[in-house]
């Protein structure tokens, strides 16, 4: 009975085994045959995670390969409002507020949105990380990102530009040049454990493309002796805005663009007008400067030589209802002094004899009225008037600087004509475009435009234009055992009622050193000076400074690329040359 | 008997089979946890050599240099260039003293003593 009663029980737990055993079979046959994609779907979704590579975004540097903008890591601060508790959303407002100095609203305001991530702060740089860090606060964390950053803070800045939060170019260069600098993102297919933790173990990836690095034609050194004396002049005579152009005459590479305000890109203030880039995005008139056109195409045109003699009708002169007027009564002057002394009234007689139309045509062939193709966003093509548009009075405006509209960008390259024997080069500022191991992937030179004037001409302007320093109206841009040659400008600004101002000018220079061999051009603008306003006592000044200590530099670095022992020499060769 | 034998011959291989692939997925998971904490270490340790490059980059820009030492100490570029030579010998021209250490070098390296210790950064 007892054994009869043990196999029954026996027989009911193995068919009891049996059954669940088939059940099991059935289930994984099912789970096999008709529920496998969807469950490792399921599977791959928990496991697998596709990551974004960022790109390393391009360096900047200047002509010395000195990093202008660089990456440097950041950690940015995120929250997860929905996991924290109230008093712990309090205490972390707290603890941060200090470091991160900001109101305790902003924070509020962000820990309390019903929301599972929330960034509190983007891109800190690591002391501050680290001493969020030390705090230990539990909801909150951080994310490696990399920060655009410039070392050279306001230096270039306007050239230079910047980049966003998302790395993406927004003025300047980091602009212009975005689609080179940016690079291309990777991603990768990465693990997941079960708490949602990547773990980096890739099953498939795209390596991102790191972008190119800029090599530009800017010269650090250059650049910051520009914006010393630039700034120096503005805080003096009291300016609204300046704007400064260095320009290699043979190449037409931008060796220092610098503007008055200007920003550190590395904390851009909301002043969006001192994010402008002045010397291409704003026109004006330009004043006396602009008689090296007239100058040019009289000797050109070979209506007028040196020595001819024009009468400045002492200081008056009547051109149908409007009185011309010299800043300082002449009598009869040679056309040299004309230009040294900056009469208009001669200009306007030497320009009456050539006509509306070769005016005009010297104005285009000098490049005015056309973007100089510059590789920075936002150049204008500053204003002038076909010959058919001009009035009775044109012919008086245009040849000293009135009724045209100009940058100074085309200031510079405009007396560059005259400072390379007569030819107008394309103004660049990129010098190469390499990859990440200095292989040059895109190479910029010099670009000839067209021949403008002949040699001889661009000798004789130059020589009339060392008289302007040496004994016309730019004496105050006289540099110390070095030749140069220029030309002042002083402008009246139009008043919104379309008069000119009596109180408001512009204030120029336009330069070149040395006369004989120029190696650097430079236009200086500044705008409203006060109390002083004259561009020979106000622009000249900064011309003289930056030249001067330009040159001294540029055969510095001459002489130390051509070897150890040579410097003294070149230096007595070049000093004894000029 | 045989057949029981070959049974539990072909459970055991497979049994161990599966315990050890088990074994190596484990291993495999364990040392890419441990590979990804020190190639993050790694990752921040670059992070803080280039944020120390930048400040050392920014420290030496013309912008800071210029305004604390230029403008302070009335600074001028050199009239002339200037070489700097060792106050021993203020005779000894510049390639004289860089062609100097080759030669200590070279009769140091052959009793195996070297001048100094040298320090040198690696770019990352």
């Amino acid at each position: 009975m007892y054994i009869c009663d043990y196999r029954c029980k026996s027989r009911a737990v193995f068919l009891f085994l049996f059954i669940f055993l088939l059940f099991c079979i059935a289930r994984l046959l099912y789970i096999q045959l008709f529920r496998s994609e969807y469950l490792a779907g399921i599977a791959r979704k928990q496991h697998n995670a596709f990551v974004e590579l960022e790109p390393r975004r391009g360096t900047i540097f200047d002509i010395n390969l000195k990093p202008q903008a660089v990456n440097v890591a950041a950690e940015s601060l995120y929250a997860v409002p929905n996991a924290i508790s109230d008093s712990q959303k309090e205490h972390i407002i707290q603890s941060l507020m200090p470091i991160l100095q900001v109101d305790r609203a902003y924070l509020k305001e962000r820990l309390y949105r019903n929301k599972s991530f929330i960034w509190l702060a983007r891109k800190l740089p690591p002391e501050q990380a680290d001493a969020i860090r030390a705090m230990n606060i539990k909801g909150i964390d951080f994310i490696k990102e990399s920060r655009r950053s410039y070392p050279n803070g306001y230096l270039g800045s306007h050239v230079i530009g910047f980049a966003g939060l998302d790395n993406t170019g927004l003025e300047g260069l980091e602009l212009y040049y975005d689609a080179y600098l940016k690079g291309e993102p990777g991603w990768a297919l990465v693990l997941r454990d079960a708490r949602q933790k990547k773990l980096d173990l890739r099953q498939k990836m795209m390596m991102p493309r790191d972008g190119y690095d800029l090599v530009l034609t800017i010269d650090g050194v250059i650049q910051f002796f520009a914006e010393r004396e630039l700034q120096k002049a503005v805080e003096k005579y009291k300016a609204r805005s300046a704007s400064i152009v260095v320009m290699d005459p043979a190449t037409g590479a931008i060796l220092a663009l610098a503007n008055r305000p200007t920003f550190d890109p590395n904390s851009r203030s909301s002043d969006k007008d001192a994010l402008r880039n002045r010397s291409v995005c704003d026109l004006f008139e330009p004043g006396s400067v602009f008689k090296i056109v007239t100058l040019a195409a009289a000797l050109e045109e070979q209506r007028v030589s040196e020595e001819d003699k024009f009468f400045c009708e002492n200081g008056a002169y009547k051109v149908g209802p409007h009185t011309l007027h010299d800043h300082r009564p002449h009598g009869w002057l040679t056309f040299r002094e004309v230009i040294e002394q900056s009469s208009n009234i001669g200009t306007v007689k030497v320009a009456q004899s050539l006509g509306p139309e070769v005016i005009h045509r010297y104005v285009k062939l000098f490049g005015f009225g056309a973007k100089t193709g510059i590789d920075l966003p936002g150049e204008i093509s500053g204003m002038t008037k076909e010959p058919r548009f001009w009035s009775k009075t044109t012919i008086t405006a245009v040849p000293m600087g009135h009724e045209v509209g100009v940058t100074t960008l085309q200031l510079a390259s405009a007396v560059s004509v005259i400072a390379n024997n007569g030819v107008l080069m394309k103004p660049y500022i990129v010098a190469e475009i390499r990859d990440k191991y200095a292989q040059v992937i895109k190479e910029f030179g010099p670009v000839e435009v067209r021949r403008v004037i002949s040699e001889e001409t661009a000798r004789r302007c130059r020589k009339i234009l060392e008289g302007v320093i040496e004994r016309g109206t730019g004496k105050m841009a006289r540099i110390k055992g070095i030749s140069a040659g220029g030309k002042t400008g002083t402008a009246q600004k139009i008043e919104p009622g379309g008069a000119y101002s009596h109180n408001k000018f512009v204030a120029s220079f336009i330069g070149f050193a040395p006369v004989d061999n120029p190696q650097i051009v430079i236009a200086v603008c500044l705008d409203e000076p006060r109390p002083y306003y004259f561009g020979g006592v106000v622009a000249a000044p900064v011309f003289k400074e930056v030249a001067g200590a330009a040159l001294k530099y540029l055969m510095t670095k001459q002489a130390t690329r051509q070897g150890v022992d040579q410097p003294r020499q070149v230096w007595h060769e070049a000093q004894a040359a000029y | 008997m045989i057949k029981v034998h070959k049974f539990l011959i072909a459970v055991v291989a497979i049994t161990s089979f599966a315990v050890l692939y088990v074994w190596q997925q484990t291993e495999i998971f364990r040392l890419a946890y441990a590979g990804q904490k020190k190639a993050l270490l790694y990752q921040d340790l670059v992070d803080r050599n280039n944020y120390l490059r930048y400040n050392i980059e920014r420290s030496a820009s013309l912008v800071r240099l210029g305004n604390d030492v230029i403008e302070d100490k009335a600074f001028e570029m050199p009239a002339a260039y200037y070489r700097l030579v060792s106050a021993r010998n203020p005779h000894r021209s510049l390639r004289a003293q860089q062609q100097m250490p080759q030669r200590e070098s070279l009769v140091f390296r052959l009793f195996g003593i070297k001048r100094q210790a040298e320090a040198k950064t690696i770019n990352p």
